[in-house]
């Protein structure tokens, strides 16, 4: 891909989000936040440190309940449920922190999630192959998750929520701590997941450079609640985003 | 998977020797030691089986207990067969295991200690309440059928040699994988799909059926079953042996098992000091070796390597 990311909107919505609220004890992380995700775009999701964003990944996989609100994800009301169901639906997730399984092998990792969607030994190590190979893993196999350098532990971590053969793939941070080429070749790979494989990305993400790039549409959370959405050309010229978000940071 | 790596086959011929050790020693003494040991090592097998979830079972005695119970109370009080009393054990053991564990397993760590901890004395003392199973002398008279009699230490052997590589086989499988992804970080295994609470119910019910059959056998070896064979103290004792074998290594409770057992052939009668003594040697052990008498050994191993080169 180079630059031209744009167009591929305009499928039907995959996952929608109404009005989605949670609280914890007097703090509201998220409230009346609503968005959708369509199908085979990137949407990136951005806003400044404590906007809400963890808090509104945890929401749609499953892993916090809502305190209000309503999340439809492939026309299911899946509000309230868990987080396996979740995933066996076709929305997986990755984490910021501890995204991977540290004290085992790279081959294990994502065996681990090829185990559901993979029936038997042979199967689920096919799975483990193509990933890596898709990952840039496959030289790794048998090194231990936690001793491999940060830029391939980042890939590891979209490795076993891709081996999970998943719709919807939910990335939480995946640049956080790469270098120039790694993030070049981080967004090649999003882009051919997205055409080549037919997933929808959901992206939170700080590196803004890389987020304008790589993304079709962008949501901007500001203390919960939703500020801004639209293309990132649009976003970048909004004076609420500049003020609350760019500004502040510049 | 390559189970068929020259240790295991060095564990085959170990487990063949025991069972012929046990068929042909000529002191009845030495032959119910094997047993003893085996049985043992099941026991700490079966909790360190549980520990892959990262959980410390100690429940592991009570349904050890429930093998014990369910096999005797079915010989001596129904008179059924003895292949069906044995076959009982681990099924009830499994089945009270996926109670126990549907409801304790959504705690963890030092909740499911406590929980495990309650659950195995509350079961001990419902033994002693209950007068047709003998409340606190127990039950006497569990004898095995006269063809098997005379060779019942060899046969107990290899039964619990068999459960023995059946918990190994499954730490080596996918599903042993799945089980250390829970210890590891189980956010993972919940984020594709895997439904980790039923996992960790899995581990639970497999390791209980193991210690459901030791139960069972361990009934027609002693003949006599009491409510205090059955204390959390089981689940110590066999936490002492997988600690001094080394909790890293599938042998490492066998190991330990064998080690203390015969030991504490020599330590026993001195009562109250031998607890003290198994509590010192746990101390010990984790301070002077973290990684138990085979972490140690591969450590003496390098350092002969080291010193050749």
């Amino acid at each position: 891909m180079n630059g031209e990311a744009s167009t591929v909107t305009g499928g039907e919505v995959i996952l929608r989000a109404e009005r989605l609220e949670r609280r914890f004890g007097g703090l509201t992380a998220v409230s009346d936040f609503s968005f959708e995700l369509r199908a085979g775009e990137i949407l990136g999701l951005i806003g400044p440190n404590g906007a809400g964003k963890s808090t509104t990944f945890n929401l749609i996989s499953g892993f916090i309940r809502p305190s209000g609100g309503r999340l439809v994800v492939m026309g299911r009301d899946v509000t309230g449920a868990s987080a396996t169901t979740i995933s066996r639906m076709g929305l997986v997730r990755t984490f910021q922190h501890d995204s991977l399984l540290s004290e085992m092998s790279v081959v294990d990792n994502i065996l681990v999630g090829a185990s559901h969607r993979q029936r038997g030994h042979e199967k689920r190590m096919e799975k483990v192959r193509e990933v890596a190979a898709m990952t840039g893993l496959a030289d790794h196999l048998d090194t231990i998750a936690g001793n491999l350098p940060h830029g391939l532990q980042r890939m590891l971590s979209i490795a076993i929520a891709l081996a999970a053969e998943p719709r919807i793939l939910c990335l939480d941070e995946p640049l956080t701590g790469l270098q120039g080429a790694e993030v070049g070749a981080a967004l090649d790979l999003f882009e051919r997941l997205r055409t080549a494989h037919g997933l929808t990305i959901l992206l939170v993400e700080h590196n803004m450079r890389a987020v304008m790039r790589a993304c079709d549409r962008l949501i901007v959370l500001n203390y919960g609640r939703l500020l801004a959405e639209g293309s990132p050309e649009e976003v970048s010229r909004n004076e609420a985003v500049i003020e609350a978000y760019l500004g502040r940071k510049r | 998977m390559q189970i068929r790596s020259p240790g295991v086959w060095a564990c085959v011929a170990l487990a063949v020797a025991a069972v012929l050790f046990a068929l042909l020693a000529t002191n009845p003494y030495h032959a119910s030691l094997v047993v003893w040991i085996l049985t043992n090592a099941v026991l700490a097998a079966a909790l360190r089986f549980v520990l892959q979830i990262g959980e410390l079972n100690i429940a592991t005695a009570a349904f050890f207990g429930v093998g014990a119970y369910t096999t005797s109370i079915c010989a001596v009080l129904l008179g059924w067969p003895f292949w069906l009393t044995l076959l009982l054990a681990p099924l009830v053991a499994a089945l009270l295991s996926a109670l126990f564990g549907w409801v304790t397993l959504r705690t963890k760590g030092p909740y499911f200690l406590l929980v495990s901890f309650a659950f195995t004395e509350v079961v001990r003392l419902i033994y002693t309440q209950i007068n047709v199973i003998g409340g606190n002398s127990g039950l006497v008279g569990m004898f095995p059928p006269m063809a098997i009699d005379a060779h019942y230490p060899a046969f107990a052997a290899a039964l619990l040699a068999a459960a023995l590589f059946a918990l190994y086989g499954v730490e080596r499988s996918d599903l042993g994988r799945l089980f250390k992804a829970i210890r590891n970080n189980d956010a993972i295994p919940r984020s594709v799909g895997l439904n980790v609470v039923f996992l960790k119910v899995l581990c639970v019910v497999i390791a209980a059926a193991a210690v459901g059959l030791a139960g069972g056998l361990h009934a027609y070896a002693n003949n006599v079953i009491a409510p205090s064979d059955f204390s959390y103290f089981v689940a110590i004792l066999a936490l002492a042996y997988v600690k001094i074998g080394g909790e890293g290594h599938p042998m490492g409770p066998v190991v330990g098992a064998a080690v203390l057992t015969l030991v504490g052939q020599r330590v026993a009668g001195i009562s109250a000091w031998e607890n003290i003594f198994y509590g010192a040697v746990i101390v010990v052990a984790l301070l002077a070796f973290p990684g138990g008498l085979i972490g140690l050994a591969g450590r003496v191993r390098g350092l002969v390597r080291g010193g050749a080169r």
